[in-house]
């Protein structure tokens, strides 16, 4: 690109357009950022600092206040079932999914269509939607207040998108492979499992980050089924300390600045997963 | 990037098992320890709880089966939920094989999780109840545990230990389903400093006299009414109250028995008297979407004159203000004031309490329990903490701040005593009130459209 | 797309062939099933279910008993609220695409394809959307607190000379234009992202043979840049609508529809009535009627956006 401009009197004006992009962008940066810094300023303060001076920089900058969250035995209890929470919707999704996305990107059978059409009427259900008529007939099975209960949920409200994803990638993995594996004696779930998944990597770690930032940061199903307190995961705790905490601004912001940390390294490990993973599941519809 | 994928997972997974072999399982005690509740939090009163004479311990039966005792309540302030764990921590030592777990709940919260927990069918043995319509609704699923027998035992042993009154609205169809322990009105609780530098120097003892106090503390440059109508309920006191002073107890009591309507005269005056108050527009910014905490706090910093709610106030006015300290010795109180031309009296109330309710399943020893609660030198030891205004013949010792004896008095002289209307009448209606009262103060809602929602929810639900 | 079953490439008999095709066809049955098991069970079988409960006046005690039949339906039609609630999905639809989406555009142009720094400004940009809605309502209540001395908004605005403190989620009027605020902050990186993702698929040759020609930077945009990224907007568009009609947490945490129902959303309507009230007749009603408008935009969508897209996308 930069080929057609190589004329000496244009690099001023190919930099001056460059500076103002650089300073919108900054300047969205900043807006970006401004919420967030404004919650941790508020959570390094003591109460009655939040009172008097609720924007300046913390000086001194109270720790201890994220001590007395961490010191909570209820915080940890949050954390490990949104933990458990999240490995047991990702591996159900990461599984289920290969399986059945394997079976349309790969054979042919009779109403394989209308099963396909089915899956992806599920797209159009959403669970925002859907969360009354899943609350009845979870209760109908006993399975609220069970983190099995969220974890199933979870599951069968991801599994058409991820289906989607993974059978672009499995349908282009080429035929010749998958005979070749057959002649070498290969029945189709060897092929499935010693081949065509390790060579689904990328999609399959893309669709585990997707779950897992879709579960980590779910509040509406852990709202609905459940009651006990022991059982709930992190967005709900937060949720709920703050409608109860809510005049102590500095401790809620600490809380909220505390069950955000995980999310954020998450991203910051698995950014390039969780990006290829909207961007497949978009583009290829 | 996704080299470090899976290292990450791997420590996930370890960090998974981990935290699952050593993260206690919380006790509901150690849940996040809510603020507000409209269960009673008044003044910080000189606590020192005498250790009142512990009675005789109860005799045990040497190999007595082990029971548990869920028991949810809503006194949240520091310095009253320790009366609480207190008692029970006494009764847990008098009785070794009992364990008494504590769920303390915000006032919002606990009343969504009461909805959802009735849904399932599994109430808690003891938990926080207002009585009235609410507590009649889960009496008619089957859900409450029928205590009559209890109060009745030994010629009505405990039965008389209470002021009838009080306990009248915990039981339903000439049953007791459960006991009180606070039972106070609502009024209003006022910051002297503030009125002083308006230039009032005496609270308003009629209705026109308090929207000229309200001018006067705006000219001031003051905030005349701290109001968390986000949350609804504190509005609807608001009207409750007019209505009370307009129409007096015949006009309740004709709407309610259907002989008259709630879209008679005297409830949509209230509506009309109400939008006189709300044209001054003497609330806080942002009134509207404002809770009940915000409304503690505005009145705990001082940045508002008055506010017209329960005897729990005062506690949860020190508790939202930085030092705990509230407004200290400017905190005072006045009765709502008469209303020229209105059917009630000026020494009517309208109120509530607090009381124990029983959960169908809740074994004998919860309801030896409540008893232990609701002994005299219980009641004391509440009063002393400034939660409660005591029911129990006895309680009122422990009574030693000035303003909720104030309270208590007004409550004890209204001949017409009226419950809070989202609590009296059945949940339906109760939402619907609160509903209609916030379209009011918003301006979207007229007096007569309002009364006519309350009338229409009337006569699907009060058949 | 395999035509032929595996079992029939160069082996053995035809008994061999026919063993290993009934193999294989209950190995493909097997990996579907737990799949299909879960959908049909915990999809598509609680819409049919609430079909059942919506003809009922139902709340949740004991069995449903009281048929009312289309009553459920007649009423939330004819709610004020409902409407209301319909009425704000659709704004926030509207503004999202009509503010949202051009921003998130113009700014995935602006980063282009080799900006640099460009991988940092994604990073930065995407980063609310990981954020999960309780934290950006919780984060938001604060800075749109009311009181100039809690709520940041009000304490800059009040620095202006004659400028009140604004109610903000406490006012009517000013209520969705707060909220929108704050999907736009949550949302906008995912659209940018996605654009970000077209404009790289995009082969160079095009714009450089356009250029060549002697196309400006607005015939650049106008007659090639945009009409190829057409998959991608589809999808983006696609995807805000779907987003906009089914908001939940944020407006329940920041508002609960209020004040005065100002800021209801068809979610936070079925919310209350089922989950508040528990009159889950009513909710299953309301949940179908959502449904049912997700379903017909997905319908209408699908097949006013057939266009043929250049390259080779959806």
């Amino acid at each position: 690109m930069a080929t057609i401009y190589s004329h000496p009197g244009s690099t001023w004006r190919k930099n001056l357009p460059r500076f103002w992009q650089y300073l919108i962008l900054s300047l969205f940066v900043v807006l970006i950022f401004v919420p967030i810094v404004i919650l941790i300023f508020g959570s390094l303060k003591t109460r009655g600092e939040m009172y008097s001076r609720p924007y300046t920089l913390p000086v001194p900058p109270r720790w201890e206040n994220y001590g007395r969250i961490l010191g909570m035995a209820s915080f940890w209890t949050m954390l490990r079932n949104s933990l458990l929470v999240m490995l047991g919707a990702t591996g159900g999704v990461v599984l289920i999914c290969s399986l059945a996305a394997f079976v349309f990107a790969r054979t042919d059978f009779r109403g394989k269509g209308l099963t396909f059409n089915l899956l992806t009427l599920g797209l159009m259900f959403p669970i925002n939607v859907a969360i009354l008529p899943v609350y009845l007939v979870l209760r109908q099975m006993g399975l609220t207040n069970n983190l099995w209960g969220i974890i199933v949920v979870q599951v069968a409200f991801q599994i058409s998108g991820n289906i989607l994803i993974l059978r672009g990638f499995f349908a282009a993995v080429p035929v010749e492979l998958q005979d070749a594996a057959y002649i070498d004696g290969c029945t189709t779930f060897d092929f499935f499992w010693r081949i065509l998944l390790p060579l689904a990597r990328p999609a399959l770690s893309a669709v585990a980050a997707l779950t897992m930032v879709a579960s980590w940061n779910d509040l509406l199903v852990p709202l609905v089924l459940i009651d006990k307190d022991t059982l709930w995961t992190l967005p709900l705790g937060t949720m709920q300390f703050q409608g109860q905490y809510g005049q102590d601004l500095n401790m809620v912001a600490a809380f909220v600045t505390l069950s955000a940390v995980p999310a954020v390294l998450f991203y910051i490990f698995a950014e390039r997963q969780i990006v290829s993973g909207l961007t497949a599941g978009a583009l290829k519809g | 990037m996704s080299r470090n994928f899976f290292p990450l997972i791997s420590i996930v997974l370890i960090a998974a098992f981990v935290l699952s072999a050593c993260a206690p399982a919380a006790a509901p005690t150690a849940a996040p320890q809510p603020t507000q509740a409209p269960a009673a939090q008044p003044t910080q009163a000189p606590a020192k709880p005498t250790e009142a004479p512990r009675p005789t311990a109860v005799p045990q039966p040497t190999a007595a089966p082990k029971v548990k005792i869920a028991w949810w309540h809503i006194t949240t302030a520091d310095n009253q939920k320790v009366v609480w764990q207190k008692l029970a921590d006494e009764y847990m030592k008098a009785h070794p094989n009992v364990t008494i777990e504590i769920t303390v709940l915000e006032n919002e919260a606990f009343k969504t999780k009461m909805t959802t927990v009735m849904q399932s069918g599994q109430p808690p043995d003891i938990f926080q109840s207002w009585g009235g319509g609410v507590m009649n609704a889960y009496a008619t699923a089957g859900l409450l545990k029928d205590i009559t027998a209890d109060l009745d035992a030994n010629g009505s042993a405990w039965r008389n230990t209470f002021s009838p009154g009080a306990l009248g609205v915990y039981a339903y169809k000439g049953k007791n389903y459960g006991v009180p322990w606070d039972m106070g009105m609502v009024g209003f609780w006022y910051n002297k400093a503030l009125f002083a530098k308006a230039g009032i120097d005496k609270p308003p003892a009629t209705w026109s006299e308090l929207l000229d106090d309200v001018k006067k503390l705006k000219a001031a440059g003051i905030t005349p009414i701290a109001l968390g109508e986000g949350d609804k309920w504190p509005g609807a006191f608001w009207w409750e109250y007019m209505a009370v002073r307009v129409g007096g107890q015949a006009a309740f009591d004709a709407a309610q028995s259907r002989k008259g309507a709630f879209t008679d005269q005297p409830f949509v005056d209230a509506g009309k008297k109400l939008q006189e108050l709300v044209a001054l527009k003497p609330f806080q910014a942002g009134f509207l979407g404002a809770t009940w905490g915000d409304e503690a706090t505005a009145m705990g910093n001082g940045k508002a004159a008055m506010d017209l709610m329960g005897q729990w106030a005062p506690g949860a006015f020190n508790d939202n203000s930085p030092d705990k300290k509230g407004i200290g010795d400017n905190l005072a109180w006045f009765p709502f004031p008469a209303v020229e031309g209105g059917a009630g009296a000026a020494t009517d109330a309208l109120g509530g309490g607090n009381g124990f309710a029983l959960g169908k399943n809740a074994p004998p020893e919860a309801v030896d329990f409540v008893k232990y609660l609701t002994r005299a030198e219980s009641q004391v030891q509440c009063a002393q903490a400034g939660f409660c205004v005591p029911v129990v013949k006895g309680g009122e010792a422990g009574l030693t701040d000035p303003l909720l004896k104030l309270v208590q008095q007004g409550a004890a002289a209204a001949k017409y005593f009226q419950l809070y209307y989202d609590q009296y009448l059945p949940p339906a209606m109760g939402s619907v009130v609160n509903d209609s009262v916030q379209g009011i103060f918003a301006g979207t809602l007229t007096p007569e459209k309002a009364a006519q929602a309350l009338e229409d929810s009337a006569k699907k639900e009060l058949k | 797309m395999q035509t032929t079953l595996p079992g029939q490439s160069a082996l053995g008999t035809q008994q061999t062939r026919f063993r290993r095709r009934a193999l294989d066809n209950l190995t493909f049955a097997l990996f579907l099933a737990p799949a299909l098991v879960v959908f049909l069970t915990f999809v598509v079988y609680p819409i049919l279910q609430s079909v059942y409960y919506s003809l009922f006046n139902w709340k949740g005690f004991g069995p449903a008993v009281d048929w009312v039949g289309l009553d459920n339906y007649v009423s939330i039609l004819s709610d004020q609220i409902f409407m209301k609630a319909v009425g704000n999905g659709l704004l926030i639809v509207v503004l999202s695409l009509v503010i949202q989406l051009p921003m998130s555009l113009a700014l995935a142009l602006m980063v282009g394809r080799d900006l640099p720094g460009r991988a940092f400004f994604r990073t930065i940009f995407f980063m609310p959307y990981v954020i999960s809605e309780v934290i950006t309502a919780i984060m938001w209540l604060g800075l749109y607190n009311p009181d100039p001395e809690r709520g940041f908004f009000n304490a800059l605005l009040v620095l202006i000379p004659g400028v009140n403190a604004q109610a903000w989620l406490g006012d009517t009027s000013q209520v969705m234009a707060c909220l929108f605020v704050v999907l736009t902050w949550k949302y906008f990186g995912l659209h940018m992202l996605l654009y970000m993702a077209g404009l790289q698929n995009i082969p160079a040759e095009i714009e450089e043979a356009a250029r060549i020609d002697g196309a400006n930077r607005r015939q650049l945009l106008g007659y090639i840049t945009l009409p190829l990224l057409g998959g991608t907007i589809r999808t983006s568009v696609y995807l805000s609508v779907i987003g906009s009609l089914q908001q939940f947490i944020l407006v329940w945490i920041m508002t609960k529809g209020g004040p005065v129902n100002a800021s209801e959303v068809m979610a936070t309507y079925m919310y209350r009535f089922g989950f508040v009230r528990f009159w889950l007749g009513y909710g299953c009603a309301v949940a179908l009627v959502m449904f049912l408008i997700c379903l017909a935009f997905s319908v209408v969508y699908q097949r006013l956006a057939r266009q043929p897209d250049y390259l080779g996308g959806v």
